[in-house]
């Protein structure tokens, strides 16, 4: 190894930040003159930038710790106790008229400013409840949406038993019972469909969910109950909230067996 | 950075949710302890409330990491028995950094680039850098020539710059 890789080595360990005080000087200095080295620290020298992001502590602390929440609310409150009022220094001289006037009218402006970042942070908080409210829906429609991916697909499902009934079907899959309408007409204002199901060796049927189609007609929906519990299935228009017993003709009972 | 040259509080508290991970992280590598870490870290964001003016241009991260790791080195220095001349000297963060690629990095990159290299390049490199250990220092504790760890340090960070071409261009 030569002099000039000796000097290049030294240039990377500068690049690193490990050169001593005593030999960084001597490092600047070369660099200012010497051309291989201006390149190679320039090359080297992202790398040592790219070192510092390893260090990033990890949003979720998988990677490292993260810092306290505290922290941020201690750096912040500083910064907006000054954001909100500058500091004007205090003259030693009596202040002249124009200059009471102008002051005045900073203390309105100060004060105006008050009352409207009062009210930007009113509009924020508000803003703020209101995206919390629409990201809860989303999640909620999410998980509705996968139900009835999963419904759709056990419906679905070549296994299935189905049990045919007047505009659609009873599907027993596993140990789900669904129901499967197609053309369902709306029940009478004030009224829904209520399911009504008949355990093994009971003697009547007892009350279940109550649903209504879409505007299509269409009605997709899963009783709660352990299929493998189940002889049979009825549907009959009840008023809303559902009936103890079934208050109308049933519009189809349907055997599951 | 231009809005928080202007004061607006709220600019400064999104540039404070972007990069307060990467100055903790830096701070708390370095100082090896939580309260130390923190106080760098609130020292580096209100010196940058105070004074937007010290960042003039190029990569915002790059030039932070380099902020920080200074100041980390203050305390390191303070802290201190050893000689001033023995502590690394500080990286100029008020080098005009090039405007290259960091930003496209992440950490986990950086990271797995780092634990690809040879152990025996690696250490001394952390050692440096998180460390805050001169090259002499480092000679000394893992008890290898200083030549030797040098060529070690070159040969790492060439190593790592290959790795991160294509993702940065000087």
């Amino acid at each position: 190894m030569n002099n000039h890789d000796e000097f290049l080595d030294s240039i990377a360990v500068y690049a690193l930040g490990s050169l001593p005080k005593s030999e960084a000087a001597a490092a600047r200095a070369h660099l200012r003159t010497c051309a291989q080295c201006r390149a190679e620290y320039d090359a080297l020298r992202p790398a040592v930038d790219a070192l510092a992001l390893s260090a990033e502590a990890c949003i979720d602390g998988r990677s490292g710790p993260v810092p306290s929440p505290l922290l941020r609310a201690r750096v912040l409150r500083t910064v907006r106790q000054e954001s909100r009022t500058p500091t004007i220094a205090p003259s030693r001289l009596r202040p002249s008229w124009p200059a009471m006037v102008v002051a005045a009218a900073a203390i309105l402006l100060a004060v105006w400013t008050t009352a409207a970042n009062l009210m930007l942070r009113s509009d924020l908080t508000q803003t703020h409840d209101q995206l919390a409210q629409l990201q809860a829906q989303n999640t909620n429609l999410n998980r509705r949406l996968a139900a009835q991916k999963i419904m759709i697909a056990e419906v679905m499902d070549t296994n299935a038993k189905r049990f045919p009934v007047n505009g659609g079907e009873v599907v027993k899959r596993n140990d789900h019972v669904y129901i499967a309408m197609d053309g369902m007409p709306m029940p009478p204002k004030g009224h829904v469909y209520q399911a009504w199901t008949e355990h093994t060796g009971a003697q009547k049927m007892s009350p279940s969910i109550t649903f209504m189609p879409d505007r299509s007609g269409v009605a997709l929906v899963s009783l709660p109950v352990n299929a493998s519990a189940i002889a049979a299935v009825a549907v009959s228009v009840e008023p809303e909230g559902g009936s103890k017993a079934p208050t109308t003709k049933p519009e189809f009972v349907v055997k599951l067996t | 950075m231009e809005r928080v040259r202007q004061r607006d509080g709220a600019a400064f508290e999104l540039l404070y949710d972007d990069y307060h991970r990467l100055v903790y992280g830096i701070a708390l590598r370095i100082l090896g302890d939580v309260p130390a870490a923190e106080d760098v870290t609130q020292a580096v964001f209100l010196k940058l409330w105070s004074s937007p003016q010290s960042f003039a241009k190029g990569n915002f991260a790059a030039w932070i990491a380099r902020v920080t790791r200074n100041r980390a080195l203050d305390v390191v220095r303070s802290r201190s028995v050893r000689l001033q001349s023995d502590v690394p000297d500080t990286m100029p963060a008020d080098d005009a950094l090039e405007d290259h690629a960091f930003a496209m990095l992440d950490a986990e990159f950086v990271r797995s680039a780092l634990a690809r290299l040879p152990e025996d390049q690696r250490k001394p490199i952390e050692l440096g850098f998180f460390g805050a250990l001169t090259h002499e220092e480092i000679a000394r504790r893992t008890g290898i020539p200083l030549g030797t760890i040098k060529t070690r340090i070159r040969t790492g960070l060439r190593k790592l710059r290959a790795q991160l071409d294509g993702v940065v261009t000087a």
